[in-house]
């Protein structure tokens, strides 16, 4: 039995090679990613742990949010000599580094990396941890000298001798680059520039006798944990944040790992992908090479093999087919994280593809995915062909399947689809975005799962009208093509399947980036006033210098200013909500247009006062009047009272709840030290829109990290962040197109394969070589436009209840992209006319009496 | 090689009253030491208006000589003409043009695409062609055929008498210059197998249609007007107004002959090489007829 398994996997290789594609891809995505996020870990593992001193003394960071309030927070040198003083402390030193910096040459040109990663100025100090050493020039002896770090010297052309600005809170100010450090470790993607300690404490914080963190070496025989405890107790662990070497590598990496999740995250939603859509793949191989070997499996059975035997024998095979597949899936697997690892690279993160860590998980996770999604699949179809009974040996085999009724799966079919139907009207009625947005998940699952189920039940219904002007188009060879979709429904359900899966969630996404778009621009329309906004690419805040220089340009108007703080709101219902808040210029009204549910804007911007979202306060027993104690960084304290209730769309998101404001002063006396992340302007009477534009981009020129937009800019600029998603959107479409092809590609060759004797009296009765080719053709088109119906169907649905769910965070607006639609639609014939080349080709190369005489 | 049969044909026919003809018709598989003759030479007239039937043994090389009269297979050496054309070295589309407009085919099995329905069927190679049926004519040979009441079924709801009838039909229904059919019988029982040779002969009788057919089955061949008798690639015999007696007692005689060849001539390439066709030639012309070598 062994035997025949055997010879019967290597008999079938070609027929199997598609479905080993498929397997191929998924582990390849899976092992990629997995050897990628290995190796990042591991490097910068491995710099902050030998970068970082034995214990740190930073500023305690209570509170945080995803909305900066460019503030630095800082520590008092003076603990130095009470830190310098512990037992068991060798060294002290003062720390100064500093994120948020612009440094720009002569042109203006910022010389920062490209790729969103900070550029940081930070204290020249050398120890044997640092990760960067002199390589020419001199060290920075005080005010107005500064290195570079070699890489960014390369990258923008930075020499010895010139001068570049750096662009601090406190102020501009000039540097003549003095010499060039070069990395020692991995250079994980910023610009560095290194000031003396002094220099860098006046310029970069302000004042000296701050610093931002003081590094500690222990003594030695003194360890870490230990020495932390010691300090704690010494400078007191409410005020300061006290970390080991470990704990600060931890924190350190966590923080670069937010970016590096995304691009693991990303791959294996790839790797998700390429499974689901290969199972489909997968499972149809095998129940076609099971239709087509009815008989040898009837001998197999006649000849005294049980039903056991012959299942095993299928499985078997199925797990070589996943054993091959894996392992070179895994080889491709380390191709894909090279190739990652060599563009990261170039995007300026050098790690060195020579570091390559391979875990033991990776190799495991790639054939348990491998061989388990082949061995699941191919799970149903071995069991078909254990059932086949000793009798189709003897009997004229008619292919199996083709005959045996849906019935079971019209009725899970309507039931899953009915229980999923109910979940997204449920999530679209639901009025709490966590309960709607679980409904809406299972939602998706169900329907997802009833329309594979039901598939074949479509079938009929859909190609019919799907081909029904195909015998009116092309004769009979559109006739005979529709009917062929329609021969086999299970085998079309599940090839259109593998398709619809991928377009179902790109319909989805796309409904939901379209509705987001047109929500944001109506937003814009309806809030927006200003006649430009002053904003940061990134949303970060900019230096103070900017908002003075616009200030004094001539033709400004009126400029209301932007920040952001990271506050914590114990609201009445006893509700403690750490969130982002928004602080504004008095003149607030002049560029934004608010709607009050109560009070006014000059009520809310009031000292001592502030403004919250009406239903927000509802949900919380929030009234005007209700006095709220609210946190700000660092410990400051105060209680606001709710002054104004706005009732506007779209005010929450973005880690801000509650939509929560007050005046700038406000902020400004509990946050001090902030940077404006917007500038509102508008034009003075009797200047020009376009006039104050051309003078705000001349003021604004020396600052290459902010922009003037008008608002059609600024919708392009949301736009654009939308963008984003929808790239990563169409990547996935991409991949589930590829292995859909695959899908396509294998029925359409096992067909040819089952047709060969109706092929060959076609050809024998006087059908051209070409009309074959057609007929194929058709068939292929038919089958993927029937898939990518079903999809967008699907995805349409789903892409409507995002939106409703979304709704209650604001997205109020519905768009549904009718070009992106038939462009998917249209882009699935040609899929199908792709798909349909070789077997085609194949089918028309056949040899006309031999394909009659074929058995 | 002159035979009886190709000196009987040539000498009562003229040009007018022929459908196709072979000249030195030449059929061989594989190359040097191994190269086997399924056809050797043959001279061969196929009388316009008129039934004829190929009969032979297993390898005789009959169903071959119909591949070759038909455009289906090519020819290793010598002419083949359907009317006034030359089709040996015709190029492969226009092969595909003249078998789809004027020969008509049935086959032992698998006559019928299976989604398409009777009636389909029986227009599909005018369908291909872009041609419309003439109506007239197709009522006439629906209604010979009594498949009025059929016309709008598949293949799978038609049993197999009435599935060879659709696919005589469909061979009639472009009135071509000669229909071939390949061992039409062969998957019959023997009364839908009389059922369509009695189609066959009033095919020709009635309708003036001109058939060549290929079978094994002496009383099959009974049917027709003059069979020829095909043994190691050459036409060695031919027989006017057949009786199925007088077929088998023919046909008998192969197996002595053979006999006597082999003892004879112990290199006979025919008969040897012959063997080699059927078996190791993945596209030898015999395994289409399968039963014959049964």
């Amino acid at each position: 039995m062994l035997k025949a398994t055997l010879r019967s996997f290597l008999a079938h290789k070609g027929r199997l090679l598609l479905s080993a594609l498929a397997v191929l891809l998924s582990v390849a995505f899976v092992a990629g990613s997995l050897i990628f996020s290995d190796t990042v870990t591991r490097t910068f593992d491995r710099l902050f742990a030998s970068t970082s001193a034995d214990v740190t003394v930073l500023p305690r960071e209570d509170l945080d949010s995803q909305l900066p309030s460019g503030a630095v927070q800082t520590v008092d040198t003076s603990i130095e000599d009470r830190i310098a003083r512990v037992d068991g402390v060798a060294d002290t030193h003062v720390d100064v580094s500093v994120e948020n910096v612009t440094v720009v040459d002569s042109d203006n040109e910022s010389v920062g990396p490209t790729t969103g990663a900070p550029t940081i100025a930070t204290g020249w100090y050398v120890t044997e941890r640092s990760p960067v050493e002199l390589t020419s020039g001199h060290e920075p002896r005080g005010p107005g000298e500064a290195l570079i770090d070699a890489d960014t010297a390369d990258n923008k052309d930075v020499r010895i001798g010139d001068t570049l600005t750096v662009i601090a809170q406190p102020g501009s100010f000039k540097v003549e680059i003095v010499g060039i450090a070069t990395f020692t470790t991995t250079n994980p993607g910023a610009a560095l520039v290194f000031l003396d300690t002094a220099t860098a404490q006046t310029e970069l914080l302000g004042k000296s006798g701050v610093a931002t963190s003081i590094a500690v070496d222990a003594e030695e025989g003194v360890s870490d944990a230990a020495l932390k405890e010691r300090i704690s107790r010494a400078i007191g662990a409410e005020t300061y944040e006290v970390e080991t070497a470990d704990e600060q590598a931890e924190s350190a990496a966590a923080e670069l790992g937010g970016f590096l999740d995304v691009i693991k995250y990303v791959m294996l939603g790839f790797a998700g992908i390429a499974v689901l859509v290969g199972v489909f793949l997968i499972v149809n191989t095998f129940s076609m090479l099971i239709a087509q070997r009815t008989r040898e499996l009837g001998l197999l059975r006649a000849l005294g093999a049980d039903r056991r035997q012959v299942r095993r024998s299928v499985l078997l095979e199925a797990a070589l087919l996943g054993l091959v597949g894996s392992t070179l899936g895994l080889a491709t697997g380390i191709g894909l994280a090279f190739g990652l690892i060599e563009l990261m690279g170039l995007l300026g993160m050098n790690l060195k593809s020579t570091e390559m860590v391979i875990g033991w998980a990776t190799p495991v996770s790639a054939y348990v995915v491998g061989v388990g999604v082949t061995f699941v699949a191919a799970y149903l179809p071995a069991r078909r062909a254990a059932g086949v009974s000793p009798m189709a040996a003897l009997a004229d085999a008619e292919i199996a399947g083709v005959g045996r009724p849906l019935r079971v799966r019209a009725v899970v079919g309507t039931v899953v689809g009915a229980l999923g139907a109910a979940a997204l009207v449920g999530c679209v009625t639901a009025t709490e975005t966590s309960s709607a947005a679980s409904l809406l998940a299972l939602g998706v699952v169900l329907t997802l799962i009833a329309t594979v189920i039901a598939g074949p039940l479509l079938v009929r219904p859909v190609i019919r009208v799907l081909g029904g002007a195909f015998p009116a188009l092309f004769g009979s060879v559109g006739r005979m093509s529709q009917r062929n979709a329609l021969r086999n429904p299970r085998r079309t359900g599940a090839t259109a399947a593998a398709l619809m899966v991928g377009l179902a969630l790109v319909g989805g996404m796309s409904v939901a980036s379209a509705s987001m778009t047109e929500s944001f621009d109506q937003q814009i329309d309806e809030t927006l006033g200003a006649d430009f906004v002053i904003q940061n690419n990134n949303f970060q805040p900019f230096p103070q210098e900017i908002t003075e220089k616009v200030d004094e340009t001539d033709g400004v108007g009126t400029v209301v200013r932007q920040r952001f703080a990271a506050i914590a709101a114990r609201l009445p219902n006893g509700d403690r909500v750490e969130t982002g808040a928004a602080g504004y210029g008095d003149q607030l009204d002049e560029v934004a247009n608010i709607t009050y549910a109560q009070g006014d804007t000059a009520a809310a911007l009031a000292p001592g006062n502030m403004a919250m979202d009406v239903d927000y306060a509802k949900d919380h027993d929030v009234r005007i009047g209700s006095v709220i104690p609210v946190e700000f960084p660092a410990g400051r304290q105060t209680e606001l009272r709710v002054a104004a209730l706005t009732d506007q769309e779209g005010g929450e998101g973005f880690g801000a709840q509650g939509a929560m404001y007050f005046g700038l002063e406000t902020l400004e006396r509990y946050v001090p030290g902030g940077q404006d992340s917007t500038l509102y302007v508008n034009a003075a009477s009797g200047t020009s829109a376009d006039t104050l534009r051309e003078r705000l981009e001349q003021t604004l020129d020396p600052y290459p990290q902010v922009q003037v937009r008008d608002q059609a800019d600024y919708k392009q600029l949301v736009r654009d962040q939308i963008a984003v998603l929808l790239y990563l959107v169409y990547a996935l479409l991409g991949l589930a197109i590829v292995i859909a092809v695959l899908g396509v590609v294998n029925t359409l060759a096992l067909s040819v394969v089952e047709r060969t004797r109706e092929i060959g009296l076609l050809r024998a009765i006087g059908l051209a070589r070409r009309q074959l080719r057609r007929m194929i053709r058709l068939e292929s088109v038919v089958i993927a436009v029937f898939g990518a119906v079903l999809g967008l169907a699907l995805g349409l649905v789903w892409g409507v209840c995002v939106q409703q769910v979304l709704a209650l965070q604001g997205m109020t607006a519905l768009a549904i992209p009718w070009v992106t639609i038939v462009a998917v639609v249209v882009g699935s014939a040609i899929v199908g006319i792709v798909a349909a080349l070789l077997p085609a080709l194949r089918a028309s190369r056949m040899n006309v009496l031999a394909a009659i005489a074929h058995e | 090689m002159s035979t009886a049969a190709a000196e009987h044909a040539l000498g009562r026919t003229d040009a007018e009253g022929i459908a196709a003809r072979a000249r030195g018709l030449t059929k061989a598989y594989g190359t040097g030491e191994t190269t086997v003759l399924a056809l050797d030479s043959v001279d061969v007239d196929i009388a316009r208006g008129r039934f004829t039937a190929v009969m032979g043994p297993s390898g005789s090389g009959k169903s071959t000589l119909m591949h070759c009269l038909a455009g289906l297979d090519t020819v290793s050496a010598g002419q083949v003409w359907l009317g006034d054309t030359e089709i040996t070295g015709l190029k492969e589309r226009e092969l595909t043009r003249l078998r789809r407009d004027r020969i008509g085919f049935m086959f032992q099995s698998f006559n019928l695409i299976p989604t398409l329905n009777a009636i389909e069927n029986i227009t599909l190679p005018m369908d291909i062609a872009g041609k419309k049926p003439d109506e007239k004519w197709l009522d006439q040979v629906i209604d010979t055929l009594g498949l009025r009441d059929r016309l709008k079924h598949r293949p799978a709801q038609l049993s197999g008498g009435q599935q060879q009838r659709v696919a005589c039909a469909r061979a009639l229904a472009s009135r071509p210059e000669l229909i071939f059919a390949d061992e039409p019988t062969g998957n019959l029982d023997s009364r839908a197998g009389l059922e369509v040779l009695g189609f066959l002969r009033e095919a020709v009788d009635e309708l003036g249609q001109t058939v060549v057919m290929v079978t094994h089955d002496p009383g099959a061949a009974a049917h027709s007007d003059l069979v020829l008798f095909l043994g190691d690639g050459r036409i060695v015999d031919e027989m006017a107004r057949p009786s199925a007696e007088a077929v088998l007692e023919r046909m008998k005689q192969f197996d002595t002959i053979r006999g006597t060849s082999e003892d004879a001539t112990a290199r006979d390439q025919g008969v040897v090489l012959d063997k080699g066709a059927a078996s190791d030639q993945g596209t030898a012309s015999d395994q289409g007829t399968a039963p014959d070598q049964d």
